[in-house]
């Protein structure tokens, strides 16, 4: 028992699809069961009809982004036409969006935010998870459990309380509401990345870190040497399911940010704009680009890895 | 003996250390957790119980606060609202997710691609796709041109603008957007069932469809409740969009107000604390028996 602590902690049974995902860096497609001899020329042409149909379906996801794409290049009285494409392609919306309506501010407070709360999430997680999965110390089980049962109290229950906590925080007596700081402090880390972390470095065999131990190294160059260069998988899906998350958080910025223009992040900004502007569409299609364009191109480059965050963070639902 | 002795204590020693490190490595996430989180759930059970405003308490009312939930009448509206969302949007999305997962699952030219496009919706965030919807579904957007070339007259019906339509609107809106994360849990349960299976079942000369209901579907057990407790959860927490295409008022005529929308005006803009936090409760406690009927099939279910 002393050798296998992990075994006593609460089994949830979603995430090993997760765990394997993150191990695997991506989803193991298994062999479609063989064809039979003499049915080819159906095989045939319902392959054909398959193809065929998963590129319209395909279309379908895409033509909204397309369109929002070409109406940013569009001017305004073209934006409320059927033009597939724009009869001159100006750059004129963004300029707007950047310069006029401030979106190039929103742009940065979205970047500084998102990038805080993934480092610090990336940071404790992986602490934590390696503590949970290696070290061994008294109520490690209890504590676990609290960390699994945070995942089951819905934000908006939060709402109240984090925001009267907020405008006077408990003990230190500070406004932070309206605040970075504010926001930073209720997204350190969150219960699922910690999770995946830990459920990662299980899967680690035992033997570096007793190899790193015969060298005298202390529990933190242990975790900081050994442990997190072998979790890129695992650092890469808390990185972007994290990053994705705080990207594009509307509801926290709203209760935090609500009334302070200078802080506001994309998808503030695009609300804002759109209940001032009610119809400057190219603007506002130029605000969405903005905001969709980073995080596909994150998605495109690292797509697997959202595979793995995802599955795992459908525990939380 | 006192070799023993000695190599006793410094393994005690030791073990008090990774104690120790233990502890402090999880300290900051779970002082988060303890403060952020469970606080915050004892703190909203507590002012449930309270008419209490900006200034903290006013008065005493003990179930003061869930007896009107039974009798607000925009409560109710709410819920309804909620539910009629879920009814419809849950079954589409386990659908569609299903059917996405299927068919990428096969071995496919260009699957990575197909698997990609489907879940990109779920990738851009839910304003940007919220405002992409409002420009498509706006009285002079793409629908409607597309309906206007197809009946070939001028059609121009806003779509949010309408209260027949705007909950629908958002419905549709996220069948399609969240009909990827679907597809992805669906995937990942397809993974487990063994090979074998359909090998047995080509060599009886069962076709791809009878295959599919009478072998994939029922397997996909585990999958199902899955999909279906993370898919009700979601619509049970429906905000982002009612909000942004409403202004925050769930209008028009309170067609797209949601439990949490009303939540969110009742506490931010009423400053009815500890009503905000009794609708809280009972959205929590909603949640919660999902989350453990879901874990309860989840766990007698083998996902394998």
């Amino acid at each position: 028992m002393a050798d296998t602590p992990e075994r006593d902690l609460p089994p949830v049974r979603p995430v090993v699809a997760a765990e394997q995902l993150a191990t695997e860096g991506e989803v193991a497609i298994g062999t479609a069961p063989a064809g039979i001899p003499g049915r080819e020329r159906s095989e045939k042409s319902r392959r054909v009809i398959v193809y065929i149909l998963l590129f319209f379906v395909a279309l379908l996801f895409f033509i909204p982004f397309f369109w929002s794409v070409t109406t940013s290049l569009k001017t305004l009285p073209e934006s409320v036409g059927f033009n597939l494409l724009p009869e001159h392609p100006s750059i004129r919306a963004y300029r707007q969006a950047i310069s006029a309506y401030d979106f190039n501010r929103y742009f940065l407070n979205s970047v500084f935010l998102s990038v805080v709360v993934t480092m610090s999430t990336l940071f404790l997680s992986s602490l934590g998870g390696y503590a949970f999965a290696r070290l061994r110390f008294p109520g490690r089980e209890v504590l676990f459990f609290l960390v699994l049962a945070t995942l089951m109290i819905p934000h908006e229950l939060r709402l109240v309380p984090v925001f009267q906590m907020l405008i006077d925080f408990p003990v230190l007596h500070v406004n932070l509401l309206g605040t970075y700081q504010g926001y930073f402090l209720i997204n350190l880390v969150s219960a699922t990345s910690l999770f995946l972390m830990r459920q990662y470095f299980l899967t680690i065999p035992k033997d570096y870190e007793e190899a790193a131990k015969l060298d005298g190294a202390g529990y933190f160059k242990t975790y900081w040497r050994v442990m997190l260069p072998l979790a890129g998988p695992a650092l890469a899906a808390v990185t972007i399911l994290t990053f994705q998350g705080a990207w594009n958080d509307f509801f926290w910025p709203l209760i935090i940010f609500l009334g302070d223009e200078s802080k506001y992040t994309l998808p503030l900004g695009m609300f804002q704009f759109r209940t001032q502007f009610y119809t400057l569409w190219p603007e506002l299609m130029a605000a969405s680009v903005i905001a969709i364009v980073p995080i596909a191109l994150i998605y495109v480059f690292f797509q697997r890895y959202f595979v793995a965050g995802v599955t795992a963070a459908g525990v939380k639902g | 003996m006192t070799v023993a002795k000695s190599r006793g204590s410094t393994l005690g020693r030791e073990s008090v250390r990774e104690a120790l490190v233990g502890y402090a490595f999880v300290a900051l996430p779970i002082a988060s957790f303890l403060i952020f989180f469970m606080y915050p759930l004892g703190y909203a059970f507590y002012i449930s119980y309270f008419d209490w405003g900006a200034l903290g308490r006013i008065e005493s009312l003990g179930l003061g606060n869930y007896r009107e939930i039974l009798h607000d009448d925009l409560f109710g509206h709410a819920l309804r609202n909620t539910l009629r969302y879920a009814v419809i949007v849950v079954p589409s999305q386990m659908a569609l997710g299903l059917a996405l997962a299927v068919t990428v699952n096969q071995a496919l030219r260009f699957r990575t691609f197909f698997r990609a496009a489907f879940y990109f919706p779920a990738v851009a965030g839910s304003i940007a796709i919220t405002a992409v919807a409002a420009y498509i579904l706006s009285s002079d957007g793409l629908l409607n041109a597309g309906i206007s070339s197809v009946r070939g007259s001028e059609y121009h019906h806003s779509w949010f603008g309408d209260s027949g339509t705007a909950l629908e609107s958002i419905m549709a809106l996220n069948i399609w957007t969240t009909s990827g994360t679907m597809m992805l849990f669906y995937l990942a349960t397809l993974q487990s069932i063994p090979t074998d299976v359909y090998e047995a079942a080509a060599i009886d000369g069962a076709g791809s469809w009878r295959t599919f209901w009478k072998i994939t579907f029922p397997l996909l057990k585990p999958g199902h409740f899955f999909v279906a407790v993370v898919s009700v959860i979601g619509s049970l927490q429906i905000f982002d969009q009612a909000f942004f295409v409403s202004g925050g008022s769930g209008g028009p005529n309170y067609s797209t107000m949601t439990i949490v929308l009303y939540l969110f005006n009742t506490a931010i803009d009423g400053v009815r604390f500890g009503y905000a936090s009794a609708i809280g409760i009972v959205l929590f406690a909603m949640i919660a028996t999902l989350t453990l009927i879901q874990r309860l099939l989840f766990g007698r279910a083998e996902v394998a």
